[in-house]
């Protein structure tokens, strides 16, 4: 108790002195603030470049962990950048938050992959205004205020896994389920209208989709009674790899797995990831749905190194991986 | 056995005890309930203890922040204004949750009350077509009367607060997704049909004199009105006596239930609020706003040193503990300390203060 006392004097004496030496420091300097608001983000290649990366969500996502792994791992390669990251935990008020306080350490550019569009909009176009370059990756915001958008077209990619089903995995024709992601969300409208797309006109017939939320465990809930409620199935479709395995385990315990093929989407390279489970022969095929880390990191050198301008929409094209070049493909795309 | 110890230690009439709280320390600024023990400089500590630990961290923001061009980011104006405007949500529900926690109870439905209320005010305003002057009162009776209807079913069933707004959370959550339709709506901004009006885009990003945030003012507000509340009126006492001892405070006339009631009233009310504020910074009212509030603001009041067993706690304190919280959280992310370890360190600094609360002398 002694030294609790004694350590709230010493506290207490201290403090006031602390703060006010502080703020004395903040008050003669704050005249200096404010160059950010200048369009003067190019310095070339001398200058030294702190880069915010604001990520929506990592936990249970690895594409997103992934994306920034990817991030980091281009930055390496550029020396005058120091990339920093935040992960707003699926929370878009947090997400806010974080590129408030990128701004507030100065960032000379931004990276951000939207946990909502409408609701990060606001505080993308706060930074965008104030001379900061906005590189936005996967998701996207309204408007246009932002400098580029990097990202795959879930719709092609849909449309990719319908031809696939329809000419190589049931080119007679067949009975298949379709497992969706998450209700309400844009890839999971995009990857299913581009699916039908690409099955229009064949004899595939989509007979039970459920959602499965991107999880892997409410893929296998649902595979388990759609399982029950048409056994005749011969394929699975599933948004992403996840859902997939899901119910490639869901079919396994009742000695359905050999009989049924599943294509799923994402592909990481990662050894959770659908590249391995195509290589272990549980999928007949993922495509994989890249995740733009790379491309933003040679994006922000060509605005603050090269001086040049950038595309605003760059789409990343996929790729198809079968048992064939999964193995290529997984090395290709750095998974170790 | 309670009535016999209650009676014991009042040994006078229902009215004279009554009349002793109004002379007792009940008055004194900040902490109504008399802290006694210990004189002096430990018992000021505790007594204050919540701006001790604000002061500690604040400090420590000061000295840990990174600079840039020979300026502290952490204290630049825009900096300040980013933490308290991040608080300023969590804040409003927590000064309704202090109210709650004061008598003894706890809250769990704020953050869906906060996601439903996001919703309400959304579709409303977007989807309906009411003006602004009658959505949010709509929205903030819709709140109000779903805290009263806990208040109610707790009391009149007997059930644990903590069971009834248990139940509280999962029915407000499934109201929000039925009513959005089980998707975020989204707010713009016009005279057009499907519009909101222009003056609510005033809760975004727009700030009061071009520097202070609207929901800062909001939250500055609710607290002001709540420290007065708790200094001036008559249910004030009735609340510090329920939470100090139900049935003495039973037995000296209190009206308990009732002033249950209003106070999850009051809880939901501000839960609502805060749902309305939320919608405006967002831009959208989505039926999964607000999740883990309940916890957020819970914390706050921890941290504001107000007992989890009631009877013991202020408003000053709550508010003090939130922006603690902020500051702590602001000071994190300007050093780039890794978001999972942000997570660990926050537990620690909420054990830490529950901790000092075991250690104040005793009553």
């Amino acid at each position: 108790m002694r030294f609790r006392v004694r350590t709230a004097i010493a506290l207490t004496v201290g403090l006031p002195l602390t703060l006010s030496a502080a703020c004395g420091t903040t008050h003669e300097n704050s005249g200096q603030g404010g160059q950010s608001g200048t369009h003067t983000a190019c310095k070339g290649s001398g200058g030294h470049y702190l880069i915010g990366m604001s990520q929506a969500n990592l936990a249970g996502e690895p594409y997103r962990q992934q994306m920034d792994d990817d991030i980091r791992a281009a930055a390496k390669g550029v020396p005058q950048f120091d990339v920093k990251f935040a992960d707003a935990a699926a929370d878009n008020v947090r997400q806010q938050n974080d590129v408030d306080n990128y701004l507030t350490q100065r960032i000379d550019l931004l990276i951000i992959s939207p946990n909502e569009a409408t609701p990060l909009t606001a505080v993308v176009k706060k930074a965008y205004d104030k001379g900061i370059p906005v590189l936005v990756l996967d998701r996207k915001v309204d408007g246009d205020s932002y400098t580029s958008f990097i990202g795959a077209d879930n719709k092609q990619i849909g449309k990719q896994a319908g031809e696939f089903m329809a000419d190589t995995v049931l080119p007679k024709g067949g009975k298949i389920v379709e497992l969706k992601g998450l209700a309400g969300s844009t890839p999971a409208h995009e990857r299913s209208d581009g699916f039908d797309e690409g099955i229009a006109g064949k004899s595939i017939q989509i007979v039970a989709t459920a959602d499965g939320d991107w999880l892997r465990e409410k893929g296998q809930q649902q595979m388990d009674a759609l399982l029950k409620a048409h056994p005749d199935i011969q394929a699975v479709y599933a948004e992403n790899d996840e859902m997939a395995e899901g119910a490639y385990l869901a079919a396994q315990s009742v000695g359905r797995a050999g009989d049924i093929r599943f294509i799923g989407i994402d592909g990481l390279p990662i050894a959770a990831g659908g590249i391995k489970a195509v290589e272990a022969g549980r999928l007949a095929a993922t495509f994989v749905y890249p995740t733009g880390g790379s491309e933003a990191i040679a994006a922000a050198k060509k605005i603050l190194v090269d001086c040049q301008p950038v595309d605003k929409k760059q789409t990343l094209p996929t790729q198809l991986v079968t048992k064939d070049n999964a193995a290529a493909v997984y090395k290709a795309n750095g998974g170790s | 056995m309670v009535e016999q110890q209650a009676a014991e230690k009042d040994n006078s009439p229902a009215r004279e005890t009554t009349a002793r709280w109004r002379e007792s320390p009940l008055w004194r600024p900040f902490r109504p309930v008399a802290v006694g023990g210990g004189t002096g400089l430990t018992a000021m500590l505790f007594r204050f203890q919540s701006f001790f630990g604000l002061a500690v961290v604040f400090a420590a923001a000061v000295v840990f922040s990174p600079t840039r061009d020979g300026t502290i980011l952490f204290l630049t104006s825009g900096n300040l204004f980013n933490v308290v405007r991040a608080v300023s949500e969590i804040g409003i529900v927590a000064v309704g949750m202090t109210f709650v926690i004061l008598i003894g109870g706890i809250d769990l439905s704020v953050g869906a009350v906060v996601g439903l209320s996001a919703v309400g005010i959304a579709v409303l305003l977007v989807q309906n077509g009411v003006s602004v002057a009658v959505a949010v009162p709509v929205v903030l009776a819709v709140g109000a009367v779903f805290g009263l209807l806990q208040g109610l079913a707790s009391v009149r069933f007997g059930i644990q607060a903590f069971i009834v707004t248990l139940a509280g959370l999962q029915i407000a959550r499934g109201l929000a997704r039925i009513w959005s339709g089980g998707q975020g709506v989204a707010i713009s901004y016009g005279d057009g049909p499907n519009q909101a009006p222009v003056v609510f885009s005033l809760l975004g990003e727009r700030t009061f004199g071009g520097v202070v945030p609207i929901p800062a003012l909001f939250f500055l507000a609710v607290a002001a009105l709540a420290v007065l509340f708790l200094r001036v009126s008559v249910f004030s006492r009735h609340l510090y006596a329920i939470g100090g001892n139900e049935k003495a405070a039973w037995l000296s006339g209190v009206p308990v239930n009732r002033v249950k009631v209003v106070i999850f009233g009051i809880s939901g009310l501000l839960a609502a609020l805060a749902g309305i504020i939320h919608a405006g910074q967002l831009n959208q009212g989505s039926p999964n706003d607000g999740a883990g509030y309940e916890l957020d603001a819970i914390a706050a009041v921890v941290i504001g040193g107000t007992s989890l067993s009631g009877g013991r706690g202020s408003v000053i304190g709550t508010v003090t503990g939130a922006l603690l919280l902020g500051v702590l959280n602001n000071i994190l992310a300007l050093n780039d300390i890794d978001s999972n370890i942000q997570l660990l360190i926050k537990g620690l600094v909420i054990i830490f203060a529950a901790g000092l609360q075991r250690l104040r002398p005793a009553r």
